[in-house]
């Protein structure tokens, strides 16, 4: 049984339908990537997961229990965390404020102090930079205290939307490093980049999002050599 | 010498300095701006808890200021119920209104809040200035209610013949208020709202139910604000629809929060000090010719200041006293820190 299961939703913004009849699954332990192109509605689909957005069709399924249409806050307290794209820190709080907000619900505040220590192993920089303003960091720091931040709601899944944006290549390394380490750890992780390469180079699976529809699905491995992706995705 | 040591004394001095003040300064003339000063001052600073920390604009905070004043009076005059009970009553239904209010449409991004907020106290005037009679209570329309004044004052009636007990309640309210805003700011709920005023999205994915928090920081603002209606009321002992029902009073504590820099502590009373004076001195001297012009000259320094200072006054001031703080926590301290 997967953990999480999207059977056909529909997602619309008003009148425009971005996302159709899309269905996936993420196994337990895995590290999943979609796909696509600017406008292909991966975030979208992220923020539906989240229940930021609303889906007018279909189920999605997280430990074999509808959360379509749940709160925001009933989706975190069941470990189903989203990483924003853009970082979206709160600029004005410290580099360890922020990180505390992300131990908001009832699940994550209890182990609190334990999550900040592994948090702070993963990333000792944040340790380093505990009381400065969120917003004196450098991007890929930034970029640090989001995941962090999302670890800090003790995912059981963990969906980072583009983490590798406008970051340097070295940067990007270094956040995909980590993105392995978070899943050698054993959080399931579900990665929404346009970096194809090294999201594919990480991942068991992957989704090729275009047009709000799933064009192709399948191993990390067949969807790198398929000639498709070669070409529109990978420029080679 | 520490520089926050510095900047406790420097505090303290103002305190000190604004409960003195009266002492020396005898002119009731002056002491009623004072008065008008503070009174700003705290109207801002409870503006500034939803305002300032939630992130949204509210454009109509005059309607509570208007229920406080009503409800208080009117209890007095039909009952005899003492200011200071109607006081806290006109807080509840202030608080009560502005969580209806809040509830739909803190709920929604970009103008719908501010937009409700000033229609709201639009209709809400329109109302009591074509309402005489509402079951028992006599509103008198756009006459108003007098409170006929008791000569020699009393404390229960929460009337004095002379300014300066106006001067130190509000002062006492103005402190107690800023010590609030203070504690809040610190706290968890101070945190969350900013959070989710800042980045609602985000707030949101880590399970913040933002619009909560909103409608909670709304209704304490509405309330706190309420308080101040009662004050005015019993200050002028003459209320009427235009006097503490507008827009214009509305768009000026927003103009003052916003110059003096929202979502700080220090913003608002910052730009009531540095702003009132502008208003009353344009009303004095110029309302007989350009009625109104304290809301041009106080948009016309917002415009600027937005330019120039996006975050409000209270950055460069606030700049300015730590460097000074730490000059002297550096040079004449030195000594003493290192014994």
């Amino acid at each position: 049984m997967p953990l999480l299961e999207i059977s056909n939703i529909d997602v619309s913004y008003g009148d425009v339908q971005v996302i159709y009849d899309l269905s996936l699954n993420v196994n337990e332990g895995e590290v999943v990537s979609i796909i696509g192109g600017n406008g292909a509605g991966k975030s979208s689909l992220l923020k539906t997961i989240s229940g930021l957005l609303k889906p007018s069709a279909g189920r999605i399924r997280f430990q074999d229990e509808d959360v379509q249409g749940a709160a925001p806050e009933d989706i975190v307290e069941r470990g189903l965390i989203h990483v924003p794209e853009g970082r979206r820190l709160f600029s004005l709080m410290s580099v360890r404020d922020n990180l505390e907000v992300g131990a908001h619900s009832r699940r994550a505040r209890a182990h609190r102090e334990r999550t900040l220590r592994e948090v702070h192993a993963m990333f000792p920089r944040l340790l380093e930079r505990s009381d400065q303003l969120a917003m004196t960091l450098s991007g890929g720091e930034q970029q640090m205290v989001a995941i962090g931040r999302g670890l800090m709601a003790m995912p059981r899944l963990l969906m980072l939307d583009e983490p590798s944006l406008g970051l340097a290549p070295i940067l990007i390394k270094e956040i995909f490093r980590n993105v392995r380490k978070i899943a050698e750890s054993g959080t399931t992780v579900l990665l929404v980049e346009q970096d194809v390469r090294h999201s594919l180079e990480l991942s068991n699976r992957g989704y090729v999002l275009e047009h709000g529809r799933i064009a192709m699905e399948g191993s990390a491995k067949e969807l790198m050599d398929n000639p498709h992706i070669k070409t529109a995705y990978l420029g080679i | 010498m520490t520089p926050s040591r510095f900047k406790k004394i420097l505090l303290i001095l103002a305190v000190v300095l604004a409960f003195g003040l009266p002492l020396v300064l005898r002119s009731p003339t002056y002491l009623h701006i004072l008065i008008m000063l503070f009174l700003f001052a705290y109207m801002t600073t409870t503006w500034n808890l939803v305002g300032g920390f939630a992130g949204v604009l509210p454009l109509g905070h005059s309607v509570f200021v208007g229920i406080g004043a009503y409800t208080s009076t009117m209890l007095w005059l039909q009952w005899g119920i003492s200011p200071w009970i109607g006081m806290i009553v006109g807080g509840l239904i202030a608080a009560a209104v502005g969580t209806l209010i809040g509830l739909p449409t803190l709920k929604m991004r970009g103008a719908y809040f501010a937009l409700a907020t000033m229609a709201f106290v639009e209709g809400i005037r329109v109302m009591v200035e074509n309402i005489d009679k509402l079951g028992p209570f006599v509103l008198n329309g756009p006459r108003g209610l007098n409170i006929p004044p008791l000569p020699e004052g009393s404390l229960a009636a929460f009337q004095f013949a002379s300014k300066e007990p106006y001067y130190y309640i509000i002062l006492i309210m103005l402190l107690l208020v800023v010590g609030l805003t203070w504690r809040i700011s610190r706290s968890k709920m101070g945190y969350l709202l900013m959070a989710g005023g800042e980045e609602p999205d985000a707030a949101q994915a880590l399970g913040v139910n933002v619009t909560r928090y909103k409608v909670m920081a709304m209704a304490l603002s509405s309330f706190l604000t309420a308080l101040a209606g009662t004050f005015i009321a019993q200050l002028t002992l003459f209320i009427y629809p235009k006097s503490v029902l507008t827009l214009d009073l509305s768009f000026e504590l927003a103009f003052i929060a916003l110059i003096g820099g929202r979502g700080s502590i220090a913003g608002p009373i910052l730009g009531a000090l540095l702003l009132r004076p502008v208003s009353e001195f344009s009303r004095i001297y110029l309302s007989a010719t350009l009625p109104g012009l304290h809301l041009i000259i106080l948009g016309a320094i917002l415009i600027l200041v937005m330019l120039y200072q996006p975050r409000g006054l209270q950055e460069p001031i606030t700049r300015f006293f730590d460097r000074l703080a730490a000059r002297f926590g550096n040079g004449n301290g030195g000594t003493e820190e290192k014994a």
